[in-house]
């Protein structure tokens, strides 16, 4: 990554952090940096700009995460395994941030922290799924045998992920903003009333923590890759 | 200091924006950190 | 035709060798009288809710079938046997013959369960016998569809008792929730027709599984 990338990346979250606490939220918008009301919502709307890219964030990573498990597969270099697994750790770190923060808003809008919304279910599923790749990963020694038994299983749990879509809904309906328990969003979430200049800082928030996510994806890969460079180093001598 | 009593939020966005300059900090020293190792490994 | 015959052979040969030692089937019926026995002294003389029983019944019915499917390739990696197996026989007739066999077993497990469940529990009734026959006989393909790979996966890994729940429970959770809520409308009465949309997911669960399974079995078994 060039290093004007990550001082531009830097300054425009920057912006973003500023934009998304300072902004007044007003009834009736009269300048360009104020955001309207969001019925139901009102301040703690602003979650959006930060608790919505990052589980965008999340889901990048370990999507990530499977395709460089299966380029693994088909071309047995342990480079693509290193990828896989840095973004898996970025992913979890990531997937336990958007659970907290999801917890916190969900506390001062639905009354608990923890009430089995469906997207809460989900993302519990995502880290139980990463947990136990880890755990798979921990109770194997050999190299080459580890990046192919944690990419199987990543394929594997990658095709039951989209069963929750249609297994959810029918245990129980949805209170999370966008989906069909919510009346205030029938749909995905985007498309629910969101000011213009909110849906402007929502998407380069999107982008921001889109590119910070591939800066700390760099840092963990080429320490990686020192460390098993150092690995070979030392079990050589 | 009036300005900071009268509108809270803004307290909040300081301490937010002084922890993420720390963490943007960190980033940048760790890179060059990480740089510096990739070069020693080179030679 | 060559596939379908070493298949079968396999699954003859697992058939075999485990009737000589019926390690597997003695050890898992104790397990069901130990787990079944444990739900009804601390049931008591409370009377729990439907939903909960129906809960109970896949929770024994899960941790039974990852007890009993996890010594699939364990056992073959302990003999030694693996080594044989690879040599004369291609990966996919293994899978499949392996699949069968958990499948067979997995389904005589939950059928005993199932019916003890409902003879001993009185609070458990089943009021429509065919979306619950249905349930258990789909239920336990999925089982046995998810499991096949993982014990496969399990094999190689140092510390494996432990493990294959963990692997396992992620995997295997729209299946259960899917079960849970088809057992809980065949207790309500529901008619079949209501309980369709459940076996479509049960069923394409099964496939999309086996069908994965088939495609990346290759790279665990010439591991």
């Amino acid at each position: 990554m060039k290093t004007w990338l990550k001082i531009a990346v830097s300054v425009w979250l920057t912006g973003i952090i500023i934009a998304g606490i300072a902004f007044p939220m007003v009834k009736v918008p009269q300048t360009w940096y104020e955001f309207p009301f969001i019925p139901g919502l009102e301040e703690k709307a602003r979650n959006i700009i930060f608790h919505v890219p990052i589980s965008w964030a999340t889901v990048v990573a370990f999507a990530m995460s499977m395709i460089y498990g299966i380029i693994y597969l088909r071309k047995k270099d342990i480079d693509y395994d290193l990828r896989s697994v840095s973004s898996a750790s970025l992913g979890l770190l990531l997937c336990i941030l958007a659970t907290v923060t999801g917890a916190i808003w969900a506390k001062f809008n639905w009354g608990s922290f923890w009430n089995w919304d469906p997207r809460q279910t989900s993302i519990f599923i995502l880290l139980l799924i990463y947990g136990a790749y880890f755990v798979l990963r921990s109770a194997i020694d050999e190299e080459e045998r580890r990046a192919t038994l944690s990419s199987v299983y990543s394929i594997i749990a990658g095709v039951t992920v989209p069963f929750f879509i249609f297994v959810m809904p029918r245990i129980m309906s949805g209170l999370h903003p966008g989906s069909l328990g919510d009346e205030q969003g029938k749909g995905p979430v985007l498309e629910f009333k969101m000011a213009p200049n909110m849906l402007m800082v929502f998407f380069a928030s999107l982008i921001g923590f889109t590119v910070l996510y591939f800066w700390m994806y760099s840092l963990k890969v080429r320490q990686m890759r020192i460390e098993r460079h150092v690995q070979q180093i030392t079990e050589t001598h | 200091m009036e300005f900071f009593e009268q509108n809270q939020m803004y307290v909040v966005l300081v301490v937010v924006l002084a922890i993420w300059f720390g963490f943007l900090g960190y980033m940048f020293v760790l890179d060059a950190k990480i740089k510096k190792l990739e070069e020693q490994i080179k030679k | 035709m060559m596939i379908i015959s070493t298949s079968y052979h396999i699954f003859v040969k697992e058939f075999v060798s485990e009737f000589r030692t019926r390690y597997a089937l003695n050890a898992l019926l104790m397990f069901v009288v130990t787990t079944l026995s444990i739900i009804l002294f601390s049931i008591g003389q409370e009377s729990p809710s439907i939903d909960v029983l129906s809960g109970t019944l896949w929770i024994v019915i899960f941790f039974s079938a990852m007890s009993g499917l996890s010594r699939t390739f364990v056992a073959e990696e302990e003999r030694g046997t693996s080594l044989t197996l690879r040599l004369l026989v291609n990966a996919s007739s293994v899978y499949i013959g392996k699949l069968v066999y958990n499948f067979a077993l997995i389904l005589v497990l939950s059928v005993i369960i199932a019916v003890s469940y409902v003879l001993f529990i009185t609070e458990f009734t089943v009021k429509t016998f065919e979306i619950f026959w249905l349930t258990i006989l789909l239920g336990s393909a999925g089982l046995a569809s998810a499991s096949t790979i993982l014990a496969a996966i399990i094999a190689k890994a140092n510390t494996k008792g432990t493990l294959f729940p963990v692997l396992a429970f992620p995997i295997l959770l729209p299946l259960l929730l899917t079960c849970i809520n088809a057992t809980k409308l065949a207790t309500e009465g529901a008619f079949l027709v209501e309980a369709v949309k459940e076996f479509q997911i049960l069923i394409s669960f099964t496939v999309v599984m086996i069908a994965t399974s088939f495609l990346v079995f290759d790279f665990v078994w010439k591991d």
